[in-house]
């Protein structure tokens, strides 16, 4: 990508800066429950930015990625709390690697199924984890869950007392998983993905490995939702098998990434910063006295989505970017 | 009436001259016999025609030399290996490409990006791909159409661009699955010097056509298939005036019409 003066004053140029200047200054004014809305949002994106490559490029629906994200939490929690290992090394090294692991076996299982089939099998790996680390009760603390043992403010164990670090540290990885993603879509791999995706049989008959472009995407994904799963338990400090294993988490990845827009960079983050504050605020304010209304407002996003805008938000939200930088261009000249 | 039929000889020792080799090949599926005991090679730079009624296994030859499915029994030698059984994409890797019958490409994607697709499978380098499909897409004519998404270009377009997906991939032997259908007799012209100039590179053909004419006049040689047997084989001349092709495809208003 070339970089000039010339990019940074025309609207395309300035205007994704002014937005990254925005996120980099909101710690500063945002109160900290706002700050904690835009944590889970940054957050979000990153995981759904993980599920996408899967998901969304190759177009495997995966509803099994809790399953990497327990053992990104677990890793990191479990390491710490027996060995006193920092999460950077248990969470995201070993349980990353564990995730990649467990990419493997899925793939081999799964990638000779297709549609549904693809689907349903990898959700049973979710639900093997989730009983597995339910039921290991003398290691893993069963449904009991596990507590971040406390370290006081400390990057080497990845705890903050204020919540601005942990937006910085969200914030680098929805960067992150943005950038990854990127390279991935204008790789070979990339395209070898969207092939697939759009029809198996003539891309293997000019030569594409699917089984082994598939594997490759997905345990990209695997690894880089470990990191997330390590991320939400150093933040939440508390975690237990039902939820970082279990399937609502696998489908809100992949509602994250469809309501945005899926096989696209920024549908993960549309879809995330439309959908987690839609959740935040309604279990906020309605949660105490409608308790799971959230979940019917999240309910009827996505059948709205999906019945008016099956390619997902990115549609809409595109148009109106391209014509306000239009906008601003036109008042330039 | 005159007629011969040349049955291929397995040239003996050294005969290099000979690209893909397919020995007693069958396939079956539950009761239908789809290809049986069959025999037949192609040469380097041949435009080998593979013609017969609807359900006489044509598909399925292409099928099983490029991996779709493995045969039950049989070898295919290409350049000498035996390929049976390999998988489509390692077959393709080993310099055989093929196109669909009803168009496959991929729908979402422009002219360009499908091309591409194939030809990322010699580069990894994206620019480079991009080069060689764009060289490939003006070989084709299609050019001017590259960044159309494919669900919109012509169904005649469509199969253009799949002969150029394959050639991206730089194959030695190509087999093309009833290119022609329902081309018209201008389309079909183009169709048949865009065919030459593939041979022209050095690449061997094997197409499987229902457009007589137009294989009659590409072909040197041709094999005629029939309930999964090879019913004759030989030259163009010979095949229009077997009595056992005849009266299994080409029918008996043909028999009349040459005739004349």
């Amino acid at each position: 990508m070339k970089i000039s003066v010339k990019s940074f004053t025309s609207p395309k140029g300035y205007v994704p800066l002014t937005f990254l200047i925005v996120l980099l200054f909101l710690p500063l004014f945002l109160p900290t429950y706002f700050l904690h809305v835009m944590i889970t949002m940054l957050f979000f994106a990153f995981v759904g930015e993980a599920w996408n490559i899967i998901g969304g490029y190759a177009g495997q629906l995966s509803l099994g990625n809790a399953a990497f994200f327990g053992l990104g939490a677990y890793g990191a929690v479990l390491l710490t709390h027996y060995y006193n290992i920092s999460p950077w090394i248990g969470g995201i090294l070993i349980g990353g690697a564990a995730a990649i692991v467990l990419s493997l076996i899925t793939g081999l299982a799964c990638f000779r199924l297709s549609g549904p089939y693809f689907a349903i099998s990898t959700l049973a790996i979710g639900e093997v984890m989730r009983l597995f680390f339910l039921n290991q009760r003398k290691i893993t603390f069963g449904a009991e869950g596990v507590t971040v043992p406390y370290k006081g403010n400390s990057l080497l164990y990845l705890q903050f007392l204020s919540k601005a670090p942990y937006y910085y540290i969200a914030l680098a990885l929805m960067l992150l998983g943005m950038y990854i993603t990127w390279k991935i879509e204008k790789s070979r791999l990339g395209h070898y993905l969207v092939a697939i995706n759009q029809n198996q049989d003539a891309a293997e008959a000019v030569g594409v490995n699917s089984v082994r472009a598939k594997q490759i995407a997905l345990s990209v994904s695997a690894f880089l939702t470990a990191i997330g799963g390590t991320f939400y338990a150093q933040y939440i400090y508390f975690i237990d098998p039902d939820f970082v294993f279990g399937l609502g988490l696998s489908i809100e990845f992949a509602l994250i990434a469809i309501v945005g827009g899926v096989g696209t960079v920024m549908g993960p983050v549309i879809g995330s910063f439309l959908l987690r504050p839609a959740m935040e605020f309604t279990n906020a304010f309605l949660g105490a006295t409608y308790m799971g209304v959230h979940l019917i407002v999240y309910g009827g996003l996505l059948i709205a989505v999906v019945m008016f805008k099956p390619e997902g938000l990115i549609g809409w939200m595109g148009g109106l970017y391209e014509w306000f930088l239009e906008l601003l261009s036109g008042k330039e000249n | 009436m005159v007629f011969r039929i040349v049955i291929w000889e397995r040239k003996l020792g050294g005969g290099s001259s000979l690209l893909l080799e397919v020995q007693n090949l069958s396939k079956r599926f539950g009761g239908l016999q789809a290809v049986n005991d069959l025999v037949f090679a192609a040469e380097e730079r041949e435009i080998l025609g593979l013609i017969g009624p609807n359900g006489a296994g044509k598909t399925t030859v292409f099928n099983l030399i490029t991996g779709v499915y493995p045969p039950d029994s049989g070898a295919i030698r290409f350049q000498g290996k035996n390929i049976a059984g390999l998988k489509p994409y390692q077959t393709c890797i080993n310099g055989i490409c093929r196109t669909f019958q009803i168009a496959q490409p991929f729908r979402e994607m422009t002219a360009l990006k499908n091309v591409m697709t194939g030809a990322f499978l010699r580069t990894a380098d994206v620019e480079e791909a991009k080069r060689k499909a764009e060289e490939v897409l003006d070989f084709v004519a299609l050019g001017g159409k590259k960044d159309i998404l494919a669900k919109e270009l012509t169904a005649i377009d469509q199969r253009r661009l799949e002969v150029a997906r394959a050639l991206a991939t730089d194959p030695r032997l190509l087999l093309l699955d009833e290119t022609m259908a329902g081309l018209n007799s201008k389309e079909c012209d183009e169709a048949v010097s865009l065919i030459n100039k593939i041979r022209d590179k050095g690449i061997t053909l094997i197409m499987v056509e229902h457009v007589v004419r137009v294989i009659m006049s590409l072909s040197k040689r041709i094999i005629v298939l029939d309930y999964g047997t090879k019913i004759a084989e030989g030259k163009a001349e010979d095949i229009r005036s077997n009595e056992n092709v005849i009266k299994a495809y080409l029918g008996e208003e043909y028999r009349r019409a040459i005739r004349q």
